[in-house]
């Protein structure tokens, strides 16, 4: 038998115990601090100066928020808000189902019993969603959408694309099928591939003369005909190849969430006489909604930023149809105007700050306060 | 579920399996046979299997491994060490805060962070305006709040906690890399570290820390308390108790964070674009430069894509066993 | 080593989970702290690991004041419910870790992790891992790798609750056996009186983060201080009969019985099963009928109902009487308890003779 003793309390290891807290905390402290911080705070100064190079360095002229200004009502408000376009008969439509929603959720919010100033700050805040909406729907169906309608088009619409394959995928590998883990390593793939090199490989498959779908693409009649000249297909195509990556992120994560859910209650329900769609709606979904929802969340935030694809895919083109904000900023900076390129770059942040933490609030938050 | 029984539905789950398989291996094999085209046959159409109806040549692998050689080698060689460094950086800082927060109690009073901001606004001021020199003004701020949160620490009410300061970190990652890099390269070249592989290593761990945190923090969380409380009764000091308890026990998460953290600093673009211009060069760079003036180099690129997959696909190999559980802590409890 | 804990509060937010709590362990000694789920037992012994703070008072080990000292410096080893062994290391590896971890070469490491796996006859399990054990070989690595150092002091935490229970009895006399072997200073925590009163030199019954009785086991047994320590320990539990006592006599309902006490309003007659007979209907000291019979191998426990109260007792093991059947029981004068319902101590003259502990 070893009679070991105490160790020695001696003074420098007492002291590392007794703030242990501080240690484990401060590398990761002390790094956010000088590169998101003090950046942060930096980027906000720039955006409200105009940057010029002088002999020997650079000039800082303060403009105010002359670069904000120019982006929302001047010069380059087309280039990031885009140009609103005619009304149209069916924008009615939307805007008045999108209204009945918006009071049908108002009313079971007054049935819960939310207070009135609840009530009138939810009236305000949903009859500013129906002015966003009108407003979205005249830049991208008859107008000209800027970089903010295309990088919110990325988000939403590359989003809704992304999950509902994901997630598909994710119930087929978990419904016994055979060779669900042949598949599962399969479909993880495109998550490893650089962006730069999945933005060359969809420019080489789409090329619709010399690329593998041109036989087909002549078989039906198809003309030389590039997609790149057309703004929507142009965006499409940067869709398809971000989901492409983003798909197997989602799809794995799906897939270890529906493994998790209990199989004993997918028999229960099954004892009791349900179907495979009751199964997934009763059993399955509620289970698998929170992380579902954290995922969504993980999705939208890398979406917001971004930028390879359309760089080099599309190069933004034609025009600006494919361009995201990030390129956006990435362009100004191209083009020596730091102050204009900080500008975008902060509006895409309170952008994608705003819409994150509502998603959180709204949907994610909700979501796990059932468990 | 309905598969599993019904023939027809059954078929179709695996056509649709079949389906997506294809769409999944379909543009990298356009990839790999593509590096093994001469320029004529990529650009006289299509041409789809290889021995059959082209014949596949290694003039691309042969140009730019024996001809460039170095051209090559060093942005591969950078973007290893690149992606290695960073990444057992961010999982090394990340998980120390994660265990941190998952263990300790925290609180940072309001006002020693707006002491903070107070001190590196002033230090702004005097760097912009009466052009003091940036590492002076540095240290004076730093001691200003250092005297100052001494001062007034006894007078301080409010805190922050632990989930706030979870919330702050994990938040960086909303942050647009665009939003920040501009001020990080005046930063760069003020230390003259720009087109370095630190710089590029320091940046990447920083973005990539909110993913660790995140994920890391939910591990720990997991994790019985009572291994831990049992080492430090037999002596073990808190650094060892997280070396030789807490992160074995955690490797499983360790283990997909490292990989998805590999991941995302190997194929990173736009840090890299700002970052480095020809020294440190890396290989999404590399890539995206085959996009010369004489047109794409459909060829030169598709043998650097492979070259870039088959490192990330190696390391996947090496740490997949723990993959799927790794992710799915962090993505379920957020 | 002794350990003394002087006057120790200890909060949680609003819940005051330890009580101006006293409490010495003699070198040497086993004591036992026992009490519900929420008595702040675990807490207590989690305060003399350091692994909680005090909020006041101190705490004492061998002449060393450790109250600010953390876990690491207090040199205890300590054995967890869950025996938190390292899944990652091997049997020989989870025993040697705390000489590991104070620099002891690895050779003499082996040498005492065999000794210790000896003591515990686990010696042929070293190079296995925790998940291949069944729950009693992990309990004996857990406590192999308690004695490996010669500790100032053992704590456990319900060591043996996650046994079945034949396991469980085995263990309680080897776990006996070893710590007066070593003769080292052990602090048990438990909930199981059976438990306490077989292991403990001495036992400390706690109540909602207060000491309620401090003593040997039989004298926790079979003097109670409170109605509390009367009611948890003992199994089945001390008969209770609720009435008031007026000039020596207790009264409950029809019944009466002459008592030594003091006059009290609501007052809680206490007998413990071996110290109640059976009798004729009409001459016992309380009337009733059966209200369950249950034969339990060497003897039969009856539960007779009389009035609103049960009192059970223990009879011979071919009893037969049916469910509803009249019956009578006789107490055993000099074993009776009289408390205070509204406060909880005794009232009868016993308890001052006794003395309060």
């Amino acid at each position: 038998m070893n009679a070991a003793g105490p160790p020695p309390a001696g003074r420098w290891s007492l002291w590392a115990d007794r703030n242990a807290g501080s240690i484990f905390l401060l590398p990761a402290a002390v790094v956010v601090l000088a590169f998101s911080l003090f950046p942060l705070l930096a980027s906000f100064y720039l955006s409200l100066h105009r940057f010029k190079f002088v002999s020997g360095g650079f000039e800082l002229r303060h403009v105010g928020w002359l670069n904000y200004k120019k982006l929302l009502f001047g010069s380059q408000q087309y280039h990031f808000l885009g140009t609103a376009g005619e009304w149209h008969a069916a924008f009615t439509f939307v805007v008045v189902a999108a209204a009945a929603a918006l009071i049908f959720c108002l009313y079971r919010a007054a049935r819960r019993g939310v207070g009135a100033a609840g009530i009138v700050g939810r009236v305000l805040a949903a009859a500013a969603l129906l002015v966003l909406l009108l407003l979205f729907l005249r830049i991208i169906v008859t107008g000209v959408p800027g970089t903010l309608a295309t990088t919110l088009v990325y988000v939403f619409a590359g989003g809704a694309l992304q999950f509902a394959i994901g997630l598909g995928l994710a119930l087929l590998c978990t419904s016994g099928l055979r060779g669900g883990n042949f598949f599962r390593v399969v479909f993880f793939l495109p998550l490893m591939v650089t962006p730069v090199g999945i933005a060359y490989a969809f420019r080489m498959l789409s090329d619709m003369s010399k690329g593998p779908f041109a036989p087909l693409w002549k078989f039906f009649g198809g003309e030389n005909f590039s997609w790149a000249a057309d703004p929507w297909q142009a965006r499409m195509v940067v869709i398809i190849g971000d989901s492409w990556q983003w798909i197997p992120f989602i799809f794995i994560i799906m897939l270890a969430a529906i493994e998790n859910v209990d199989n004993e209650q997918r028999e229960a329900a099954r004892m009791d006489g349900a179907d495979a769609w009751q199964v997934f709606a009763h059993v399955t979904w509620p289970a698998v909604m929170p992380a579902a929802a954290t995922v969504v969340l993980i999705r939208a935030i890398e979406a917001f930023k971004i930028i390879d694809l359309p760089n080099i895919l599309t190069n933004g083109g034609p025009g600006i149809a494919t361009e995201s904000m990030a390129l956006h900023a990435f362009a100004a900076w191209r083009t020596l105007d730091l102050g204009g390129s900080a500008a975008v770059a902060y509006l895409l942040l309170v952008v994608s700050v705003v819409l994150s933490i509502s998603f959180f609030n709204l949907v994610v938050a909700p979501s796990r306060r059932l468990r | 579920m309905a598969p599993a029984g019904f023939r027809p539905l059954r078929i179709a789950g695996y056509a649709a399996l079949v389906l997506w398989s294809a769409v999944v291996l379909f543009p990298l094999y356009w990839v790999a046979i593509t590096s093994f085209k001469t320029p004529s046959q990529v650009n006289g159409g299509p041409y789809y299997l290889p021995f059959v109806d082209f014949m596949p040549s290694l003039h691309a692998w042969v140009y730019l491994l024996v001809d460039l050689r170095n051209d090559t080698l060093r942005p591969f060689f950078n973007s290893f060490v690149v992606a290695l460094c960073s990444t057992v950086l961010a999982v090394l800082a990340g998980a120390m805060a994660a265990y941190g927060l998952s263990r300790f109690r925290y609180r940072v009073h309001l006002g020693s962070i707006g002491l903070f901001l107070l001190a590196l606004g002033l230090a702004a001021v005097a760097v912009v305006q009466a052009g003091v020199h940036w590492p002076v003004a540095a240290a004076a701020a730093l001691a200003f709040f250092f005297l100052a949160v001494r001062a007034l620490a006894p007078r301080m009410r409010r805190s922050v906690g632990n989930q706030d300061i979870l919330f702050w970190l994990i938040s960086q990652r909303i942050l647009p890399p665009v939003v920040v890099v501009i001020p990080v390269y005046l930063m760069f070249q003020q230390l003259n570290m720009l087109d370095t592989l630190p710089a590029l290593v320091v940046t990447y761990a920083t973005v990539n820390l909110p993913i660790v945190v995140w994920i890391m923090y939910d591990f720990f969380n997991a994790l019985p308390r009572d291994l831990e409380e049992s080492a430090a009764m037999d002596g073990a000091s808190r650094m060892v108790i997280f070396l030789t308890v807490a992160l074995p026990l955690a490797r499983a998460g360790l283990a997909a964070v490292f990989l998805l953290v590999w991941i995302l600093s190997w194929n990173e673009y736009l840090l890299a674009l700002f970052l480095s211009t020809a020294d440190s060069q890396t290989m999404p760079l590399l890539v995206a430069a085959q996009n010369a003036t004489r047109g794409p180099q459909w060829w030169y690129m598709s043998a650097l894509i492979v070259l870039m997959i088959v490192p990330v696909i190696a390391l996947a190999m090496l740490l997949m066993r723990f993959i799927r559980r790794g992710f799915l802590v962090g993505a379920v409890k957020g | 080593m002794r350990i003394a804990m002087r006057n120790v509060n200890k909060w949680f937010g609003a819940n005051h989970v330890v009580n101006h709590v006293n409490l010495e362990a003699e070198e040497g000694e086993f004591v036992i702290l026992l009490g519900p789920s929420g008595c702040g037992k675990t807490t207590i012994l989690r305060l003399i690991a350091g692994l909680e703070q005090c909020d006041e008072g101190q705490i004492i080990i061998g002449e060393r004041d450790v109250t600010a000292l953390p876990p690491k410096f207090r040199d205890l080893a300590m054995v967890f419910q869950s025996y938190a062994l390292y899944p990652h290391k091997t049997v020989a590896d989870n025993i040697a870790f705390p000489l590991a971890l104070r620099r002891v070469p690895a050779g003499e490491r082996r040498q005492a992790a065999h000794e210790a796996a000896a003591q515990v006859k686990i010696a042929d399990l070293l190079e296995r891992y925790p998940r291949q054990l069944s729950g009693g070989q992990r309990q004996r690595v857990a406590l192999a790798r308690a004695i490996v150092r010669r500790p100032a002091a053992f704590l456990m935490d319900e060591p043996l609750s996650n046994l079945d229970a034949r396991l469980r009895s085995h263990m309680r006399a080897e776990l006996k056996n070893i710590q007066k072997r070593l003769g080292i200073t052990t602090v048990y925590v438990t909930h199981d009186q059976i438990e306490a009163m077989t292991l403990g030199d001495r036992v400390v019954v706690l109540n909602q983060g207060e000491v309620s009785q401090v003593g040997p086991p039989g004298e926790i047994y079979g003097n109670p201080r409170t109605l509390f320590v009367a009611d948890f320990v003992g199994s089945p539990p001390m008969n209770q009969v609720r009435g008031r006592v007026r000039q020596g006599v207790f009264y409950a309902g029809d019944s009466k019985v002459a008592v030594d006490a003091a006059d009290c309003e609501h007052a809680v007659l206490g007998v413990r099963t071996e110290d109640v007979a059976p009798a004729a209907a009409a001459d016992g000291d309380f009337a009733g009928v059966i209200y369950a019979s249950e034969l339990l191998g060497d003897c039969t426990l009856v539960t007779c109902q009389t009035g609103d109260t049960l009192l059970a007792l223990k009879t011979d093991k071919n009893f037969a009487g049916g469910i509803g059947e009249p019956f009578g029981v006789r107490l055993n004068r000099d074993r009776l308890f009289l408390f205070d319902a509204n406060h909880g101590r005794r009232i009868d003259n016993n308890a001052r003779r006794a003395g309060k502990p």
